[in-house]
């Protein structure tokens, strides 16, 4: 095999993805930029006149924008975890969805903190958790998670680009210069020597195993940050664990929706396939048992202890969240295992249709989790005005939302404007590997 | 619960009474039924007299199915007089207290003769019980003797010229209050009236440290039943001073905590680093083959 001739058809092959725009994604770029513009505005309006314009009062401190931050969070821990688990363990389909997931968990990792920063109410006293840190805090240890991670996730993002960054360098002569130059820039005089192979394979691998780790370290911080709190709902001994779980359902949830999304409108029917579906679909069910039981252990033993402020939360959660709870724990869980279990039904718009099911039923999930509890407080509050008791979410903080699922959805395309979404070097080594066999199996027939 | 099972029972015993009073097939019910009517008195710490009946109603053939004869009029006599009238209540019993001022009539060797006496009804045949006691008198004194606390009971009676006559022996309990019951520390005698015991040390108490000491003489021949009762602050709470010294409220984490996140940052940094230098050699080995190159 020549492999710079292949090289040289790969990156054209995917060079039109790159560099050509279509219509209809000029127009949904548009309308991205349109949505984050909105929330931009809603920023500037929350940071000029406070909180006041949320639905965040004394009672409910935490709203949507705690929800969207433990969501995308655990969605990049989610794409950590699964990623490292692809290339630490040389999955064989891993080639269609890495970039995918990679894409997905640092995206994630910086959108989702965001959110945070807009649940801050003195944003001028930031400074202080870097300058006063407690040790003792898991507000702390959060943050150090956090920042531990993202930079991990983009070092391992950065080191499985490199062999792209390269193979475009040397094949995108038709492109354009400021392209070139970060090409060049980018793939570090990378050029797929033995050596320079050799290495890049170590620390990636080494990286692969370090972000799982992260990703189980950053989950359970992130989980006891709620567990290690005495508030009903929370103080739970096995939130850590529920949210590895809970995180790993809307992380596959979402690869499915973006594998969808991509295939259909990029054409790469030829790369990402139905087994890659079925694939993703049965860990979809495995970990979708594994979440429902983790719910069901979860409610059970606070129901079944019945100590009296988790009767009052459990009450809230069957009266005034009735149909959020259904749709959290009993449509979101059981729709995509009655789905899933069938052989006949796994089709791909069915999976992905299970997967959708799965990350709004998750997204509620964390409703459940964060607003109820608040609501339900040991003690009384003074101001029993109905604003102050019950949290509903302004349009300050949809637009804020919209605008954060917004950028993550822009980013993303602009990403796939800068490397390819199916890595090319990933094929390349699989066609050298099969070659390597090929050759391995007639020196055994000859000998 | 227990106030539902008093009201089955009081229902129950509701229904047994009319069955008993009213015709003769409830006759013939209360036939499988043996009258227990027992009387009892105790001497109680004011020195006032407790007068105390139980009636109760028990099957001949089922001696767990007992039923309480409830609002039976009972009468307590000493010798021909009529010291009071009760009722029974919803669990049989019958209780009056005589007053500590109050004479009674003695026979020969001084002992007070009472009759708990119920009158019958239609349905119920006249039952009476009596007891003969005598009137003893017992002192609880809670003293610290040389730092030791000491708890000392004299029990005498006074005969007719008003002298104390120590009492000879008699079985003596000593008790603490408790929250539900009665917690026994010693079973002991008296004896020649009186009777020493050095108080336990680890009684915690109430919240303010105070215990409530008995002292009882139960079932006895010649007495009856006498309490005394005494409210001392001997309590020893002892309270657990656990010196928090490094919580999490502190200024200072715990030290493993700082370990711990050492441990693990350093681990992960280094690891950061060796990616870093790798990346360099890589970038090292590709500027040196585009030198060639060229």
């Amino acid at each position: 095999m020549n492999l710079e001739k292949r090289k040289r058809e790969l990156a054209k092959e995917f060079s039109p993805l790159l560099e050509k725009t279509t219509k209809t994604s000029k127009i949904w770029i548009g309308f991205l930029i349109a949505v984050i513009l909105v929330g931009v505005y809603a920023f500037f309006v929350q940071l000029f006149r406070g909180h006041i314009v949320t639905g965040m009062r004394d009672n409910v401190v935490w709203g949507i924008y705690i929800i969207n931050f433990i969501f995308f969070v655990c969605l990049s821990y989610s794409g950590a975890f699964i990623s490292g688990v692809l290339h630490f363990f040389k999955t064989p389909w891993k080639n269609s969805v890495s970039r995918i997931v990679e894409i997905i968990t640092v995206l994630s990792l910086i959108i989702g903190p965001i959110f945070i920063l807009l649940c801050i109410g003195r944003l001028d006293r930031l400074h202080y958790l870097f300058m006063y840190p407690r040790i003792q805090s898991p507000i702390t240890w959060d943050i150090i998670a956090i920042m531990t991670d993202l930079i991990g996730c983009f070092i391992y993002l950065y080191l499985t680009f490199i062999p792209d960054f390269a193979i475009l360098r040397d094949n995108s002569e038709s492109a354009s210069k400021w392209r070139q130059k970060v090409y060049k820039y980018l793939a570090i005089g990378y050029q797929d020597t033995p050596t320079q192979r050799e290495k890049l394979h170590k620390i990636t691998r080494t990286m692969s195993a370090m972000v799982i780790a992260l990703a189980i370290v950053a989950y359970s911080v992130l989980a006891w940050i709620f567990s290690l709190t005495l508030q009903p709902g929370w103080n739970s001994s096995i939130f850590a664990p529920y949210f590895i779980v809970a995180g790993l359902y809307s992380g596959i949830g979402v690869i499915i929706i973006a594998m969808y999304l991509i295939r259909k409108y990029y054409n790469l029917e030829h790369y990402i396939r139905k087994v890659h579906f079925i694939g993703a679909g049965i860990i979809l069910l495995v970990i979708s048992l594994l979440f429902g039981y983790f719910t069901f252990s979860e409610y059970f033993s606070r129901w079944f202890s019945h100590k009296t402020h988790d009767a009052n939360l459990l009450d809230t959660l069957f009266t005034r969240y009735f149909w959020m709870f259904i749709f959290a724990n009993y449509i979101g869980v059981l729709v995509p295992i009655a789905i899933l279990f069938f052989k006949k039904f796994r089709t791909i718009k069915s999976i992905t249709f299970s997967a959708v099911i799965a990350v709004i039923g998750l997204w509620f999930n964390r409703y459940l989790i964060v607003v109820p509890t608040l609501e339900t407080p040991y003690l009384p509050i003074q101001d029993t005005r109905e604003e102050f008791i019950h949290y509903t979410a302004t349009w300050i903080e949809w637009s804020l939302s919209f605008a954060g699922v917004a950028a993550f959805i822009l980013f993303f395309i602009l990403i796939m404007k800068l490397v390819p979404v199916i890595p090319m070097s990933g094929i390349i080594d699989n066609e050298r590997e099969q070659l390597k066999n090929k050759k391995s199996f007639k020196k055994i027939i000859t000998e | 619960m227990k106030s539902n099972i008093l009201k089955y029972k009081f229902i129950t015993s509701f229904i047994i009474a009319l069955l008993f009073s009213l015709n003769a097939f409830a006759q013939d019910d209360a036939s499988n039924y043996r009258m227990r009517f027992k009387f009892k008195t105790v001497k109680q710490h004011d020195n006032s007299r407790m007068l105390e009946v139980s009636f109760i109603g028990q099957n001949k053939k089922d001696r767990k199915d007992k039923i309480p004869v409830f609002d039976a009029e009972i009468k307590f006599y000493n010798e021909a007089n009529l010291l009071g009238t009760t009722k029974t209540s919803n669990e049989g019993i019958a209780q009056f207290t005589v007053p500590e001022n109050q004479n009674y009539t003695t026979d020969e060797d001084g002992y007070i003769n009472f009759t708990a006496k119920f009158e019958g009804s239609d349905g119920l045949d006249e039952e009476e019980d009596d007891i003969q006691v005598k009137n003893l008198y017992l002192e609880l004194n809670l003293e610290e003797i040389d730092s030791v606390k000491t708890v000392l009971v004299k029990a005498f009676t006074i005969d007719s010229l008003g002298v104390e006559i120590p009492l000879e022996e008699a079985d003596l309990i000593i008790s603490v209050g408790g929250m539900i019951s009665k917690m026994n520390l010693i079973e002991g005698t008296i004896e020649e009236g009186e009777f020493e015991f050095e108080f336990p040390t680890d009684i915690p108490g109430d919240a303010n440290g105070d215990i409530l000491v008995y002292s009882i003489i139960e079932d006895n021949d010649d007495f009856g039943n006498i309490i005394q009762q005494k409210s001392i602050n001997w309590g020893t709470f002892k309270t657990k001073s656990v010196k928090e010294s490094n919580t999490l409220w502190s200024e200072a984490a715990p030290i493993w905590m700082y370990i711990v996140l050492t441990i693990l940052l350093v681990g992960v940094w280094a690891n950061y680093i060796y990616t870093a230098v790798n990346l360099f050699q890589i970038k090292k080995e590709g500027k040196e083959l585009e030198l060639k190159k060229e």
